[in-house]
């Protein structure tokens, strides 16, 4: 079943001053299907993250359309935006964007709040999470107490407390050491087999290669894309080593 | 390196970092401009002269050394805002390769720069507010503006100059040293990392609440003005005490509860606005604190100024119901001899004609007067009193016979009371005449005095005998039956006193036809009653002469002197509130920014940001506001009691001048409130 539909997206950005104009996508379609765990991969500068802002309704396309379950998003009146960011979407950032004046538990707690959902509810699914994310024991502390590993599990627990339908995660393990990054991505796949959808923007190899499908975005088009099949994670880390040397040296699309 | 090269390097600086910046500059040109006010107008002979307030200069002088205080904190704090904000400027020209020595000639062609601009701008605004006030000031004085006059002196202008480029150096000194401590990485870093939930200090938190309950409860509880004036300082340091402790850990305490209560707590209304409260709290206390404490100040100086001065002719009427008292005595050796009424009542009389004003009446008093300590219903002199006593304890007796009770009655116009009292030896008539603690309560049966038992055969509710001796302490009237019973009372207490003993006192209080007249004639008129005495009484002799248009116009030198130190002082402690109030909201609105954007992307809608934005404001905001009016109610009574020592006791006109400029107040800082939340939410968007 599809749960997300993008068609010929663009977007243009226009400097304030008027002058040059950049394009960051210039015509992105693709489909997700439910339970997918997507990766998507490109040089910088290619245009991911603004993909992934147009996606999750931070930011709106030139042209083209974006469904997520059926629904388009421009049809979503403003100021209903929010709400329904926070209850179908959830979204593991970058830099973790963890609240300095909230514990790990208010700030997991905190969309769940925002939706109004009862103390006990709520503790429920924070005990779930938490306990599936290994970080029950480190609620009562702030931010600045935890590492970052912790810090980005707190965020990928906030992210999916919620249930959303599509979880999105821009470059969830760019600020992460090779361990930390291992441990994200283990929980990543834990959630994908619960069957939740996941689309990643990511730099490294590593981590595309725990990704069912993998997407490569060149000059704000979706150059190519890469079938796990029944291929092991280092099969996959070899053909997606393979298709980037080959992106790099310039080869046209197969 | 050139100097255009700082001096580029810095204007740009400056202009860059105009939000910051330009407040400092008003400030420092604001406060430099009420100090100028301050010490020109103390030295300013021909105003003091036209004038004659005597006060004037002294008060002038003293307002000009607590604005200069104010100023070096107000500019100390500005400047450790400004420097917080711009050190990862510097920290980025270390690491672009300038040198420290470098980055301090940066800092001090900047500081060089605002000093000059403000200190220029501080004397222009001097100068020109400087003539406004000295017509306020004429005015307040009921004093006609001297046409043209001018005062310009360049030794002021100086001196105001100096002492500011000096605070301002000061400043800049503080900012090279920090700089040259720190290194390079800590100029970069981020200002709130690694920063901690408040913990409730419960040492704190409890002498908080002490003293500031140990300050309302001697407010609330003090009894007599004396007592007032000697508690109100410790009531006030009390109170600030409190203040601070109170908004260092109270507040938090009071949000962490709100935090326990998990329904409270995890509500979508409550839940970002309590815990943003809880470190923005920490960070805020003391510049709360102080912001509450300077507009209590504000409060209560304007109020009280505004009301002495309004109530100037209300309090000089009620303490002046004649215009003019004389007595006098003369020393013959060690033995006193009294002048007769007829002497006095002559040459008052003359003295009268001779200047063409006419006596309606002359009232002559002999009396007794002599202080007490009160104990149930007894009056006792210090030496029967045993034990310890408080100044609420203390009364004054005014002693009259029957007679002179008599004769003084016929002349006033009206009284309820008995004319003929008829009193034994045993017998008296009483009077509360000025009451403040009311000890002997409002009808004794009976009043031992001096060892001996009198009944109290009437009470009367007006005593002819007029008191202007202050309202510092309750002041009874007592009619006795005779020379004989005064006597008594006399020789007891001149046993018990001593040296200190009161003597008899003749006092003739005379009323004149045409008040108004009086205030031209009066002090020809009473030259000459002085010189007459003199002349008739030659060798020692004491006298006192008191009108009622000098006090008048001495009490309005003083009130207006208050007055005017009251607006100006108000005005000041207003705009460091609005500074503090102005650099607290930018320096949240950059800490805020970032939050408040990941609250919106993590869903929660632009209305709802705005609200917590808003609620987070209006409670740190009015939390100050709203100490400050508490803090005035519960100074009431003490400040009622105060005023009574300067004669005021028109209590109503005391509460409507503290509730319009609390009125006033409000308004002026809802209005700041609402100009630097904008600023805030530009920021913060
Ligand atoms: N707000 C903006 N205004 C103007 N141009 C922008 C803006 N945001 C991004 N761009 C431009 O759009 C292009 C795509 O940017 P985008 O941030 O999507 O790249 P990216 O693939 O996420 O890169 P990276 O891997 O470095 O994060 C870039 O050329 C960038 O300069
Ligand atoms: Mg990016």
């Amino acid at each position: 079943m599809e749960i997300l539909k993008v068609t010929d997206l663009k977007k243009t950005y226009t400097s304030r001053m008027g002058g040059a104009q950049v394009q960051a996508l210039k015509g992105v379609t693709f489909t997700v299907d439910s339970g997918e765990y997507v990766a998507i991969m490109g040089e910088s500068g290619s245009g991911k993250t603004t993909l992934l802002n147009i996606l999750a309704a931070l930011d709106e396309p030139t042209s083209g359309s974006v469904e997520l379950d059926g629904k388009r998003l421009d049809t979503v009146k403003e100021n209903e935006l929010a709400a329904f960011r926070r209850n179908n979407l959830g979204f593991v950032f970058q830099e973790f964007n963890l609240l300095d004046t909230f514990t790990l538990r208010d700030n997991i707690l905190l969309p769940l709040v925002l939706g109004q959902m009862s103390v006990r509810e709520m503790e429920g699914r924070l005990q779930e999470v938490t306990s599936m994310l290994g970080i029950k024991d480190l609620l009562n502390k702030y931010p600045y107490e935890v590492s970052g590993g912790q810090k980005q599990r707190a965020a990928a627990a906030r992210a999916i407390i919620t249930n959303p339908r599509l979880i999105l995660a821009d470059e969830p393990t760019g600020a992460l050491d090779s361990q930390s990054s291992a441990e994200l991505l283990r929980v990543f796949s834990r959630m994908n087999e619960n069957g939740q959808t996941i689309l990643m923007v990511t730099h490294s190899v590593d981590a595309a290669s725990h990704a069912n499908r993998v997407l490569f975005i060149r000059d704000g088009v979706v150059f190519h894309q890469l079938f796990r099949g029944h291929a092991s994670n280092e099969e996959l880390y070899k053909k997606i080593s393979d298709t980037l040397t080959m992106l790099r040296t310039g080869g046209d699309r197969r | 390196m050139k100097h255009g090269f700082y001096f580029k390097i810095a204007s740009q600086n400056i202009r860059n970092n105009m939000r910051l910046y330009f407040p400092r500059i008003l400030t420092e040109a604001g406060l430099l401009g009420c100090f100028y006010i301050m010490i020109t107008l103390s030295l300013d002979q021909r105003l003091s002269k036209a004038l004659g307030g005597a006060y004037l200069s002294a008060f002038m002088g003293f307002g000009a050394v607590v604005i200069g205080l104010l100023s070096l904190i107000l500019i100390l704090y500005v400047n450790s805002f400004l420097m917080k904000r711009r050190r990862s400027d510097y920290g980025l020209y270390n690491v672009l390769g300038l040198e420290k020595r470098h980055i301090i000639r940066v800092l001090f062609t900047e500081s060089l720069i605002t000093s000059l601009v403000s200190v220029l701008a501080g004397l222009l605004f001097g100068m020109l507010f400087y003539k406004a006030s000295s017509l306020l000031i004429c005015r307040l004085f009921h004093a006609d503006a001297v046409a043209g006059f001018y005062y310009l002196s360049a030794p002021t202008l100086a001196i105001a100059a100096v002492i500011f480029i000096g605070m301002d150096f000061f400043a800049f000194a503080v900012n090279s040293v920090s700089i040259m401590r720190l290194k390079p990485v800590e100029m970069l870093s981020d200002r709130h990392a690694g920063e901690r939930e408040p913990k409730i200090k419960w040492f704190v938190l409890i002498a908080g609440v002490l003293s500031l309950g140990a300050g309302y409860a001697i407010a609330l509880t003090v009894r007599s003005p004396l007592s007032a004036l000697l508690l109100f300082f410790a009531a006030v340091i009390l109170v600030i005490i409190g203040t601070y402790c109170l908004f260092v850990t109270g507040t938090t305490f009071i949000l962490k509860c709100l935090k326990k209560n998990k329904r409270f707590y995890y509500d979508r209304r409550h839940m970002p606005a309590v815990s943003g409260l809880l470190f923005r709290m920490k960070q805020n206390a003391v510049g709360l604190a102080s912001i509450a404490i300077l507009a209590t100040g504000v409060l209560v100086m304007i109020s009280t100024t505004v009301s002495l001065y309004s109530g100037v002719q209300d309090t000089v009427e009620a303490n002046y119901p004649q215009q003019l008292y004389l007595s006098a005595y003369q020393k013959d050796g060690g033995e006193i001899r009294q002048i007769s009424f007829d002497e006095l009542n002559r040459i008052v009389m003359e003295a009268s004609e001779d200047n063409g004003v006419e006596i309606r009446s002359i009232e002559n008093t002999r009396m007794l007067i002599v202080h007490y300590l009160t104990r149930g219903n007894a009056l006792l002199t210090k030496q029967e009193f045993e034990g310890s006593w408080s100044p609420d304890e203390l009364t004054s007796a005014i002693y009259i016979t029957e007679d002179t009770y008599q004769q003084l009655r016929g002349q006033t116009y009206y009284s309820f009371d008995e004319q003929n009292l008829d009193l034994n030896g045993d017998e008296i008539a009483f009077c509360r005449i000025m009451s403040t603690v009311h000890d002997l309560g409002d009808a004794p049966k009976t009043l031992t005095i001096g060892g001996k038992e009198y009944r109290v055969k009437h009470l009367l509710s007006y005593f002819p005998v007029s008191s202007n001796y202050g309202n510092v302490v309750d002041v009874v009237g007592i009619v006795v039956a005779d020379e004989t019973v005064l006597n008594g009372i006399y020789l007891a207490q001149k046993e018990a006193y001593g040296e200190n003993a009161s003597e008899y006192a003749t006092r003739i209080a005379v009323t004149f036809a045409d008040e108004e007249a009086m205030k031209a004639a009066g002090t020809d008129l009473e030259h000459d009653i002085v010189n007459r005495l003199k002349i008739a009484f030659p060798g020692e002799l004491s006298y006192t002469l008191d009108t009622k248009w000098e006090s008048l116009h001495n009490t309005l030198d003083m009130y207006s002197t208050f007055l005017f130190l009251g607006i100006l002082l108000g005005f000041v402690c207003l705009f460091s509130t609005i500074l503090i109030i102005y650099y607290k909201q930018i320096s949240e609105g950059y800490e805020d920014r970032e939050r408040f954007q990941i609250m919106e992307k993590i869903g929660m809608e632009a209305r709802e940001v705005r609200q917590t934005i808003s609620s987070q404001l209006v409670l740190t905001f009015f939390l100050p506001l709203i100490t400050a009016a508490v803090h005035t109610v519960f100074a009431f009574p003490i400040l009622l009691k105060l005023l009574k020592i300067l004669m005021l006791s028109n209590t109503m006109l005391f509460i409507s001048c503290t509730l319009i400029t609390l009125a006033v107040f409000a308004a002026v800082y809802t209005l700041v409130y609402l100009l630097t939340a904008r600023t805030y939410y530009k920021i913060v968007h």
